[in-house]
Parts: structure tokens; sequence; C-alpha cells
């Protein structure tokens, strides 16, 4: 199966810009760049994709144990740089997928130009004088929340998932649609992501990096954020006005400008 | 038709009609649910009263703070990650499940809707959010995941079961089964580690065994070796805990501590908190018992959340789950064992059945030893020695390896290393003793006590032996020898039921090799007597070319009593003599001697042949000969070719003359030593020519078990006339090649006589 399809990239801009290859977080899909993106399109070759087992991307081609590690993710995003032929790539990675831009950068040396991480957490459970925001037993009721379907994570959007032509007022109803997962998937992507433990990767970034912190980000607060600038050699580290986790939703020219500020 | 007048429901008592004209305030603080609205951040800048009351919040708290603040810690991560970039991307989110934490700190759960109110530019102003409480709802959808994670649960431990019976119906051995066991056992419980050990197998009636067999590591995984050698160690005593055939959880506590300190040390360090012991039984034998480890698994490279002291207990159903796992396992090796020993059987009896087929084909002691040690390698050990007692000491007829590449070594060491009396060999602990020696597991402290000198320690290290059984081969009472066998790290140590083996081939080789030592001997010394016996070459007499010949029969066990004899007479006259006594051993040797003896002590007074003969058999009961013969005798006058012949049951001497062969006609009298008759020995009379030749010889040459005698002497009548020759040498070997071939049954006695001018 092509890796285009697989991951349903999407390539836009100039054929001849630097490439800036987008990967969404846990949660949505590549919609997430939606307002960013325009900014980059005039002199960049834009790519964005979903993470296999999120979005529109090929559920088939999901492999608990490929995805029960980063590692499986950060080996997709390798593929699709190679895939397109693309060098000295701009890696944009929000939240988890910042530390997929690292396991990626770390195995494929050269492939990379710089990486870009909004609002990146290398570890969230707090351990000993670190601070990643959640505690344990934070985390444990996170993932028994979503163990449970309670939150209607994807519960809800379960049947749209399946398709129902039968009851298109159901459909109609259901208008979650830029977050729909299989419920099993958005599970184990949960777990991989809030149980990863990415610390001892970070000081051996050898790309430019710039850190994107929000303020008041709920999900990696600002300790979280210096500590990834700090073990990242020579990272440059931007504080946002930007609330929340979404900085690229919530306050896209903020956002763009910073990128542009440091890719320049 | 006109429709029935319908009344204005509104059109009620006076209350009714006041609180449907109330203001829309009144219906927005007091509305059946939540109403909520806040800035795009989340700030609250309005809740109705109904809103308030639910979260146990008055109105100025609420004012300021974030939504997502109240929220449980899941939903806060939902929030951020799921809810607000909804809202920024379709403007809207419809029935979303959260927890709102109330005041008190109980949770609300409820659903929410909520729409983003954007300006003419598309900027977000305000999230209106509407909130229902459902709490029975949550209850209802709580209790339908509980029953539909038991049934999950269910199902998978019935799956696990039916993998586990599907996996071991294609185990074709006990370390199969081992490892079907210890995958699939662990996968199914989350544990972090599994082994299986069983109980050795035990030869029946041996008395020299512990009561309680010793324990085997078949299979483990996802043990550290460091945790795996205290396991080990701590093995064989753990065996109490299978005994009443229950699963048993070990928490590391004070009471392993107490009784395994090394054990609940090495497990603290790989961070496990409990052994759970499961027993492999068969019926209500116990085969041995499936051990797993509970604690930090590293399986993956995420983080356990389940805090430490959490990890070593094991739900009941998982341990009903083991249980039966344990007894499929016990099954499966009941049969997989059963499998083996019928194939195992099967492969001895052949073994065995080689062994016999080949010993009887060989000729002798040392072909026998070296065919042996051929079939022992590879299909019963991998170094097979074979040392036998001869009159002239030890001796290491064979030494064999199945690796050709180690074939050198045991060269050298069946060049030097032959085990003396006495030594702590246990090849020569056997032979003193007359019993098995098995060393079960060779140790390198063992070699050293065990070998000669430091090369012989090289070379046995070298060889990476496991394990050794000597043989003493034993027959009627007498040490004959001792066969060793071993087998390195490859084949791994010999069963008992190898051990069996090797004792069933010693004691076919002792006989083998009892008889062939009796045979020998007897077959050297008949050999040596009958070449004493046999006369000296004949002497020259003017006048005549003579040449003899004897053959042995090639069977090397048999001895003839052919002979001949050439015996100048007083008066110029020479006595030809060619006999054959009945039988191939060593009596018929003994007696041709005498009977060559007694009738050279009768040409005294130059006889004719007949009456050699008359006289043979008149003093044969005299001589007390035990067997009969048969005879030909001959008087030759070299001068005028006069030839007398006479026949005590012999066959007819060949007269080769010019190109033609033929028997002469001496009508045979009985055997010497038959029962007397009233015929008198005749004689055949006539005369040899010039360059004529004279063959007598015995039956050897014309006998054979394919054709019949007739046939014999045609060919030996056609094989004389293509000789072409009149020199009595060649016409000896020529026959001899054409006639006796490689195998001979009987022995050969040849003598020509040509007379020269």
């Amino acid at each position: 199966m092509s890796v285009i399809a697989r991951n349903r990239v999407r390539v836009s801009g100039v054929d001849d810009g630097r490439p800036m290859v987008f990967a969404h977080g846990f949660g949505c899909d590549q919609e997430m760049w939606r307002l960013v993106v325009p900014a980059f399109e005039p002199d960049h070759r834009v790519v964005l994709f979903d993470h296999v087992g999120s979005g529109r991307s090929d559920l088939s081609a999901y492999d608990p144990v490929k995805y029960n590690a980063l590692d499986g993710y950060a080996d997709d995003v390798v593929e699709i740089c190679r895939e397109l032929g693309l060098d000295d790539v701009v890696f944009v990675g929000h939240s988890v997928s910042a530390m997929m831009g690292v396991l990626a950068a770390a195995r494929t040396p050269g492939l990379f130009g710089a990486l870009v991480m909004v609002g990146p957490n290398p570890r969230y459970v707090d351990d000993g004088d670190y601070t990643g925001g959640f505690s344990r037993e934070d985390i444990a009721a996170l993932l028994e929340s979503l163990d449970s379907n309670h939150l209607g994570w994807s519960a809800a959007m379960a049947p749209v998932i399946m398709g129902n032509p039968d009851r298109p007022e159901l459909t109609a109803e259901l208008t979650n649609s830029f977050c729909r997962t299989d419920p099993d998937i958005a599970r184990q992507f949960a777990r991989v992501t809030f149980l990863s433990d990415n610390r001892a990767d970070l000081p051996g970034v050898r790309v430019p990096t710039l850190v994107l912190q929000c303020s008041d980000d709920a999900i990696a607060p600002e300790p979280v954020g210096r500590y990834v600038h700090a073990q990242v050699p020579g990272s440059v580290f931007t504080q946002l006005a930007a609330t929340g986790h979404c900085p690229h939703l919530s306050a896209p020219e903020e956002t763009v400008a910073a990128i542009r500020a440091f890719l320049e | 038709m006109d429709e029935p007048r319908r009344s204005d429901p509104r059109e009620g008592p006076a209350g009714l009609r006041r609180l449907l004209e109330d203001d829309p305030a009144d219906l927005y603080e007091n509305a059946p649910c939540g109403y909520f609205s806040a800035l795009p951040d989340g700030q609250l800048v309005k809740a109705n009263r109904t809103f308030c009351e639910w979260t146990g919040r008055p109105l100025g708290e609420l004012i300021g703070t974030r939504f997502q603040a109240l929220l449980s810690v899941g939903g806060r991560v939902f929030y951020e990650t799921h809810l607000a970039p909804l809202l920024r991307m379709q403007g809207m989110v419809r029935e979303v499940a959260l927890d709102v934490v109330r005041a008190d700190g109980s949770m609300l759960p409820c659903l929410l809707n909520a729409v983003e109110v954007r300006d003419d530019r598309g900027a977000p102003l305000l999230v209106r959010a509407t909130v229902f409480e459902a709490t029975s709802r949550r209850r209802y959808e709580r209790a339908l995941l509980a029953a539909q994670r038991a049934a999950a649960e269910s199902e998978r431990r019935a799956h696990t079961l039916q993998q586990v019976v599907s996996e071991l119906s294609a185990a074709s051995s006990a370390r199969d089964v081992a490892e079907v066991i210890v995958r699939r056992s662990r996968e199914a419980v989350g544990a972090s580690g599994a082994a299986l050990w069983l109980a050795a197998e035990r030869r029946a009636n041996r008395r020299d065994e512990a009561s309680v067999p010793p324990l085997e590591l078949v299979a483990s995984d996802g043990i550290p070796a460091g945790l795996l050698e205290a396991m080990e160690a701590a093995a064989l005593g753990g065996a109490e805990l299978v005994r009443d055939g229950g699963v048993h959880t070990v928490p590391r506590g004070a009471g392993l501590r107490a009784v395994w300190p090394g054990l609940a040390d090495a497990m603290a360090e790989a961070e496990q908190e409990a052994l759970v012991v499961v027993p492999v039984d068969a019926d209500t034998r116990h085969l041995g018992a499936l051990v797993l480890l509970l604690g930090v698994t590293g399986d993956s490279g995420l983080i356990d959340l389940t805090p430490p002291g959490n990890r070593g207990s094991l739900v009941q159903a998982d341990a009903d789950l083991l249980a039966t796992v344990g007894r499929q396992a016990g099954q499966a090796l009941e049969r997989v064992r059963l499998f083996e020993e019928t194939a195992r059987a099967a492969e001895r009896s052949a073994f065995l059945l080689d062994a016999a087929r080949l010993m009887a084909a060989a000729g002798d002691v040392v072909e026998t030893a070296e065919r042996l040690a051929e079939l022992a390698v590879p299909r019963l050990g991998d170094l097979c020695v074979i040392d036998l007692a001869t009159e002239h000491g030890l001796t290491r007829p064979a030494a064999r390896h199945g690796d050709p590449a180690r074939r050198a070594l045991v060269t050298e060491l069946e060049e030097r290393h032959l085990p003396q009396r006495g030594a702590p060999h246990p090849s020569a602990k056997a032979m003193q003793e007359g019993r098995t020696v098995w060393i079960r597991e060779i140790t390198d402290r063992w070699l050293a006590e065990v070998t000669a000198d430091p090369r012989h320690l090289e070379v046995a290290r070298t060889l990476d032996l496991v394990s050794m059984v000597c043989v003493p081969l034993v027959a009627g009472g007498r040490s004959l020898g001792v066969i060793t066998l071993c087998s390195d790290r490859r084949r791994g140590p010999f069963t008992p039921a190898d051990v069996e083996v090797a004792e069933q081939l010693a004691l076919q080789v002792s006989q083998v090799v009892d008889k062939a030592q009796r045979l020998e001997l007897e077959t050297r010394t008949s050999h040596t007597l009958q070449g004493i016996l046999l006369p000296p070459p004949p002497p020259p007499v003017p006048g005549l070319a003579a040449a003899v010949r004897y053959l042995p029969a090639s069977r090397g066990a048999d001895v003839g009593g052919d002979f001949y004899d050439v015996v100048p007479l007083s008066g110029g006259q020479v006595a030809l003599a060619a006999g054959d006594v009945v039988g191939h051993d060593i009596t018929a040797a003994a007696v041709m001697g005498q009977l060559r003896s007694v009738h050279r002590a009768l040409l005294g007074d130059r006889p004719p042949p007949s009456a050699v003969i008359d006289r043979l058999q008149a003093v044969w009961p005299l001589l007390g000969l035990p067997r009969m013969a048969t005879a030909l005798f001959a008087v030759l006058d070299p001068a005028t070719g006069g030839l007398r012949v006479a026949s005590a049951g012999h066959l007819p001497p060949l007269l080769v003359t010019g190109g033609a062969a033929e028997l002469l006609d001496v009508r045979p009298t009985r055997m010497l030593g038959a029962p007397p008759a009233p015929v008198p020995a005749v004689e055949w009379d006539g005369v040899l020519a010039l360059g004529a030749t004279l063959l007598l010889y015995t039956d050897g040459l014309v006998e054979s078990r394919d054709a019949d005698l007739d046939e014999g002497l045609a060919a030996l009548i056609d094989a004389a006339v293509r000789a072409g020759t009149t020199d009595p040498d060649e016409l000896c070997d020529r026959l001899l090649a054409e006639l006796a071939g490689g195998v001979r049954a009987d022995d050969v006695a040849l003598l020509a006589i040509t007379r020269r001018p």
C-alpha cells in the first residue's frame, strides 16, 4: 500500500520551496493545521498527513504492535519524507508529534533541517523532581475515563466511522467529525502518548529546534517547555500569549509569526 | 365537514397564563438544563442558576473561571485535544459526555452541546453551551461497560485456552509443550516472565535415586539470568508447593525471604513482587510446575502506572485459567512422552537389530569393534570407544566421533590414552567392577580427576562432553573389555533408556567377542599345527619336476585335513600321496599328521599302492584315528614312466598329455577307516609318458556349493587343457587361479608331477 494513501498525505505550496511537514498530535487530524498552512504555502512545499489510526488514514494499516511505541509513528514520518523525496525538512510537530520528530531525526541524520515543537511534552507523568503536569493517578484516571468511553472521546463518533446510510439523521447529528477515531485505536494512541518517556532522546537532537510554549497549557505546562528547551542543545524558546494547547487554532497569526521568525 | 373546534391549551388557570407570559430571563435562569457562556479561551462570563445549583458553585465563583478547570482530568485533556479544536473547526459540538467537578468534589456526569459565536470575519467571540445531567445514563453506561468487559475478559480466557489446546496438539516434544505453556500463560495473565520445570525422568528400580526426582528447567521466557538462577536454586525445595494441586501466589514477603533469601533478593532486584506456582499434573501424578513472575514487565517502553506493591496479585479467574492450562500441559506431556517412548523403543530395537546383523557379518574381533563403533555413532552417542582385553593386554580397536572435525582428537585419544587398571577412569572402573558406570553430568573438575595428563584433559575438554556411560563386556565371568559412550552438549545427557540400550548392546558384543576370540585362538592353533604337519617342499628327483600347493579354506576359523606327500624310495622310484581327512578342525589336522607319518613308515619295503591302502585299513583301528579319510597313493618310476595308482575313496588323478587331459580310471575302494568291505584295493597300472603331467588333488578344487562334482571335474579338465603347459608349477598356479577363486569353502591340496627326459 502506498505511504501516501496510508497516511492520506496532502502536498501543497510551491514545488521548489523548503519542505514543511506538519504532524498533528493526539486528538484530531491534519485539519488542525488549516489556519496556519496558508501562511507557508507561498514559499514552502507544505506536507500534511494523518497518523495511521487518525482522521482519514487507512485504518487497515493499523498494527497494534508497531504503534505500541512512538517509534512506529516516527518510522512513518521518515517513510513519508523519503516517498516524497524531501530533504532539509522543517518538521512541525504538535504535542506528542514533537517527540516523533525527535525520534525521526535521530534515525535519519541529514533528512531534517529544523524541528518546530508546538506544546511538546517528553513525559506527561511527574517523576521525582521532573514535572510533567500529571500525577500517576491523573494519568491512570485519564486512561480509565478513556477506557470506559463515557467521555464520548470516541463512542459517540463510532457510528460515523461505521457509516450509517440508513439513518442519515444520526450521521447529521454526529458532527464531531474532525476528531473521529476508532475507539480501540484512540485508546492505544492515548496510552502511547501519555505513557511514553522521551526525555533521554532530547540531548541527542542535532538540528535547530524551536520550542513553542502556550500560556496556561494544561497538557504541556510551561515548566515542561522550559525543560525541553534546556535539554535540546541550542534550541530556541518562544513563549506565546495564546492560551490552551492548540495555538495553531486559537492564535494562528502569532504561531505563524513565531515559526517564521525562527526559520528566518 | 367542519373540523371540531379545539380549545387553546394556554387558556387555563390564571397561574399558568402568568407563567407563560414570564420574561425569558426566568426561563434562562431556571431552565431544566445548565446554561453558560464562555470566552474562546474557556473563561466563564455567564451561567444560569441551574448550572450554579448543579455544580454547587455560586455565580461569583464561576465567573472568570475557565470551564475546563471545572472538569475531571480526563475531561480537561478532552477539552484541550478535542472539544476546543472542534469548536474552532466546525463551530459546534453535540452530546459530548463530560464530568463536571462539583464544589464538594463529587462528579456531575453530563452531556454538553456548544456553539461558537463568531464575528463578521469569523473570529470567535463567545461559546454558548447547554449542559444536561446524565447521572442515570452514565450509571447505565458503566454497568453496560462492566458487563462488556467481563464478557471480553471471559472471551479472552476462553481464547487463550483454545490457543493452548490447539498449539499443544501440534507439540511433538516436551520442549514444544513447555514453550507453548510458558508463552501463552505469560501472555494470558500479563506476567513479566514464566518458566517450566519438569521432574527428570526416572529409571525404574534404581536404588541409588533420591526420593525427590531432580527438576529440569525446560523452557523460560522473559526472566533475567540472575533471577532464573535463583529460581533454579529454589526449585527443588519448591516442589512441595505443587503437592496439593492448587495455584499458589507467593508474594515477595518475609515468608519467602525466610526460606529463600537469595530468591527474594533477585526478585527485588528485578522489581518482581510475586511468584505464581502452577502445578503441571497428569491425573494424580505431578510432572512439574509452571512458575510465573508478577511485577514490572519491561515488555514495552511505556511507563507502568501500577503503583509498586500492587502488581503481585492475580484475579481468581486468571488463577483458574492457569490451573486449567497446567492440567492441559500435563496431559500433553503424557501424550508426548508416550509418543517419544514408543519412537525410542522402535529406534532402540532397530539399532540392536542392526548391531546384531553387523556383528554376524563381521570377520574378526577388530572388524566387529570398528563396525560397531561406526553404528553407535551417531545413533547412540557422539563418541564411542571400545577397549578389548587380549592376551597382549588392553587394546583399543575402535574409537569414533560423529563429528568429522573432531575425529583427529579421537585418534589421539585412541593412540595415547588407554585406561590403565586401577586408574580412576570410569572405563577402568567398569571393567574392574564388572558393572555399568554412568556419569550423568561431566564437570570440568571431574574431567581433571579422571584424565591421565594435561594433554588428555585438553582433548577431553575440547570434545565438550556432557555425559558418559561405560559398560563392561563380560562373558562367562571373563572380562573381555569395555564400551565407552559419550554424548556432547548438542545431544544432551544420556537418559536411562540410552543406558539400557548400551547395556543390551554390550551383552550382544560380549557374546560375539567371546565367540570370536575363542575361534581365533583355535584357528591360529589349527593353522600352526597344519603348517607343521604338512611335508616340506618335495625333494628333487632326477627325471621328475614336482610342484605342491596347499590353500586353507578362506573362512578363518576352518582348518582342513588335506595333505600331500612325495617320498623318494630306494631303487629310484617315488611314492606319491594326496588325501583328505573328514572335517575342518584341529582334529582333522591331527589325523592328517598321523596318517602321513604312518604312510611314510609303511614305505620301508616299497609296497605297491594297493598294499599301502590295505595295510592302512588294517592298522586303522589300532591307530585309534577318530576320523575317516580319502586318499590316493601312487608309485612312479621316473626312468620308465611306470605308474601304479590306488584310491581309497578319493577323486581320480588327472593326466595331462600334449594338449589333452583325462581322468585316470582308478577304481576307488572304501575310504580309510570306513567299515570293512569284501573288496580289496585295486590298482591302475600304466605309463606316464615323457612330458606328461600327473595331477593329484583334493575335492576343494572341484567341489563347490552351487555345482555338482561332474561339472567340477569337467571344469578341471577344461582348465588343464587351456593351461597348455608342461611345467607343474605353472599348471598349479593356473588351476588355482581359475578354479579355487577368492572365497573357498574347503582346503585345496595339489600335487603335480611331470616326467622330464
